[in-house]
């Protein structure tokens, strides 16, 4: 990890030498031990802030979309002669460049404006995986060792192995390696061992009865405060205007009706149909503790059942939404 | 496309626990009088079986 580490400050801070990147978008120490934080540098002199460890947990490709189309708002009111291109970096494990991958189909951006700098990912820490773990201490010291957690806190040093807090849709990837990059830092990560069984989850769930999925289904969903945190990091989430934010038409109440939440949480879930990389952001970043992840993944999983598409792994494919093929399933049409 | 999106859309619905026969869609033609006919008798005929819709439903 710290070779890793090594090799991208040093490619980072030549991109920006070099002034082939205008911003660089990565991960810095975070502020508390075990943890780190997006970070943006514009300076080569800025690079050796960078860290790349398994406490870097958000899909980076969110900030990438977000800088480019602050850029692109930018110019538009300046002549076409005088606009500038502005190329931002990014360090990028396997779902994020299956984010930005997803962004390039969609249309958001071209593969010129992004610099990919990709890196091999074994995993990240799920910090509330971790905090169970502990059962709730603070953590005053933190070290990674290989695959062990050392950590004291209040009550003393415990030692975790890494395997059991790794976030759940990193035990089950499929694309732990970046699939489009400009620079590779580092030697391609072995394949995660539960990727064969990532529907296990949902098949288990789609056994239960009706009235036990909608039971589970609103209990989530009762857990929910509406902070709007998972569509915030979710790179997919993208639209100028949130549909919960509109008001003519208002698609959906504010307040705390239960229903309202249900169905905000069920139109965000399902804008992303296709477009969900499982790189976990959402989960990672709420507070309550909502199982998003149980739905995604199930939309996913459809996705691939029924179009044989995943999200974002192949530049050349069109988005599975905006597509169609003949023989496409049609079982559930009703034929009186 | 819109065939895709039914496909996906009544899988979830049904996935979350709202029954699979109050999401229903099929092509109909202007010109298809009778079959329009025999298609809503066939929705009715199968929303009533369930009984009044309770999930999702906002009381106000």
């Amino acid at each position: 990890m710290e070779n890793i580490e090594k090799k991208l400050r040093e490619e980072a801070k030549r991109l920006l030498e070099e002034k082939r990147v205008d911003a660089l978008v990565g991960f810095e120490a975070g502020t508390l031990p075990l943890t780190a934080t997006p970070c943006f540098i514009t300076s080569p002199e800025e690079a050796d802030r960078l860290v790349w460890n398994a406490f870097c947990s958000q899909n980076l490709a969110k900030y990438v979309h977000d800088l480019i189309s602050q850029h692109h708002n930018s110019q538009k009111r300046v002549k076409p002669e005088d606009r500038k291109k502005k190329v931002v970096g990014v360090v990028a494990r396997g779902c994020t460049t299956r984010s930005i991958v997803l962004h390039l189909q969609e249309r958001q951006y071209g593969r010129d404006e992004v610099t990919i700098i990709g890196v091999p990912c074994e995993g990240y820490v799920d910090r509330k995986a971790l905090t169970a773990a502990l059962d709730g201490a603070d953590i005053r010291e933190g070290s990674l060792t290989g695959d062990r957690l050392d950590i004291l806190t209040a009550e003393g040093k415990k030692e975790i192995p890494l395997q059991d807090v790794l976030a759940d849709n990193c035990r089950t990837c499929r694309f732990n390696n970046p699939i489009i990059h400009d620079v590779m830092i580092g030697e391609p990560a072995p394949a995660m061992p539960g990727a064969v069984q990532e529907y296990a989850e949902v098949e288990e769930f789609e056994k239960l009865s009706t009235e036990e999925r909608w039971r589970y289904f609103t209990k989530e969903m009762s857990k929910c405060i509406r902070c709007y945190a998972c569509r915030q990091a979710c790179p997919s989430c993208y639209c100028p205007t949130c549909f919960v934010e509109q008001t003519q038409p208002q698609w959906v109440g504010l307040g705390e009706d239960a229903t309202d939440t249900q169905v905000f949480q069920l139109m965000r879930l399902f804008h992303m149909v296709g477009r969900c990389v499982d790189c976990g952001s959402c989960v990672s970043v709420c507070p309550m503790g909502v199982d998003l992840r149980k739905f995604l993944k199930k939309l996913d999983k459809d996705v691939f059942d029924f179009f044989g598409n995943r999200a974002g792994v192949s530049l050349d494919d069109p988005p599975p939404l905006s597509t169609f093929k003949e023989d496409d399933k049609e079982d559930f049409i009703y034929n009186p | 496309m819109a065939r895709r999106k039914f496909a996906t859309l009544k899988s979830f619905l049904d996935y979350i626990g709202i029954e699979g026969d109050r999401t229903i869609f099929t092509w109909v033609s202007a010109s298809e009088g009778e079959r329009f006919a025999n298609v809503i008798k066939g929705v009715t005929a199968k929303v009533q079986a369930l009984g009044p819709a309770t999930k999702l439903v906002k009381e106000l």
